[in-house]
């Protein structure tokens, strides 16, 4: 099989490696067996494996996706593989990128949990089957891989947007019931670089490897802010 | 302002499918300047109508811009917002002009 590697920085170019085939065989696999056995130093991320650490993430024939979850078989065309670091963050070599942007943006978006309890206080008791908890649910269950924020239109064309996933987060927490920084936080999530530069496109929402929603998140935000201003609150 | 697009598309999309089927209805059979004018002119109800819908594309069109001039013309800024505010008083302006014409 003909794979074509990125190397480099934000320069660079790909280079290209033949790796045999195997069954089972993941696109995890490829990039490992090529630093292993034909050039060691090729750099690129990973730590569990299993899909469970998010930090595999690279863009395989041009969709960002988790490496280690993706088999060959799925995704080789006519037994041709291109393998790039994820697209809209800064490129530090070859497959490895620079999070931070990403993780900053998590920052901006207030994605910190804000209760008003003490560690003296007991428990907010949150009855799973009610509505607030089912929206948390949705969209909790984000490991931060970035998957989402390099398949975002919007964030290639407007590099100050949020992104994704720092606005699932805002949105996980705007709907928390214990939550006490709403509106500050709705505040923060609003305007040209927040929810409502989104265009709905729904690109997130096809590559989340966890099967997220952003793109509802980031609807129910920009409601959430729409009633906020309605009310007078924001 | 996120409200007011949102506000002028659901105003837009009525005015537009009105518009479209009033032109429908009123080709019929062919259609001259003058009996167009012979039947707007000084009617009050479709002056109000269109007054809305000129409205409705005023704001509309210049938030649209907007987005569009940030995310392909990397243009950000006062330049951009000025620029935008005076196309929303041409469009109003030219719009008007067409229903004063039309409708008065």
């Amino acid at each position: 099989m003909k794979v074509s590697v990125w190397r480099g920085g934000a320069q660079g170019e790909f280079q290209s490696f033949d790796v045999p085939r195997h069954p089972s065989q993941t696109v995890l696999d490829v990039v490992t067996y090529i630093q292993r056995a034909l050039d060691p130093t090729l750099a690129y991320r990973f730590a569990c494996r299993v899909g469970m650490c998010g930090s595999c993430a690279m863009m395989v024939n041009g969709v960002p996706r988790w490496t280690c979850r993706t088999h060959v078989d799925k995704v080789a065309r006519d037994e041709k593989l291109e393998i790039s670091p994820l697209r809209n963050l800064p490129v530090i070599r070859d497959l490895v990128v620079d999070m931070r942007e990403f993780f900053d943006k998590w920052a901006r978006a207030k994605g910190e949990f804000r209760g008003r309890g003490t560690r003296q206080d007991d428990f907010e008791r949150v009855p799973p089957e009610s509505p607030s908890r089912k929206l948390v649910d949705a969209g909790i269950e984000c490991i931060g891989c970035g998957v989402c924020y390099a398949a975002c239109d919007v964030v290639k064309w407007n590099p100050d947007y949020l992104g994704p996933a720092a606005l699932n987060r805002a949105w996980t927490l705007v709907t928390d019931v214990r939550d006490r920084a709403r509106l500050e936080r709705l505040r923060a999530v609003s305007g040209d670089a927040g929810c409502h530069a989104c265009h709905s496109h729904v690109s997130c929402t096809e590559r989340c490897p966890k099967h997220l929603s952003p793109t509802a998140g980031i609807a129910g935000l920009k409601r959430a802010v729409a009633k906020a201003v309605l009310q007078g609150d924001l | 302002m996120w409200i007011v697009q949102r506000a002028s598309a659901a105003v837009l999309a009525v005015c537009v499918v009105v518009h479209l089927f009033t032109i429908i209805y009123a080709v019929r059979g062919g259609l001259t300047a003058a009996e167009i004018l012979e039947r707007t002119r000084g009617n009050a109800a479709w002056f109000a109508f269109y007054s809305v819908f000129v409205l409705a594309v005023t704001l509309h069109v210049p938030i649209g811009l907007r987005s569009i001039c940030a995310e392909w013309l990397r243009w950000h800024g006062r330049s951009r917002d000025f620029a935008l505010l005076l196309f929303a008083g041409f469009l109003g302006w030219a719009g008007m002009r067409a229903v004063v014409g039309v409708f008065a």
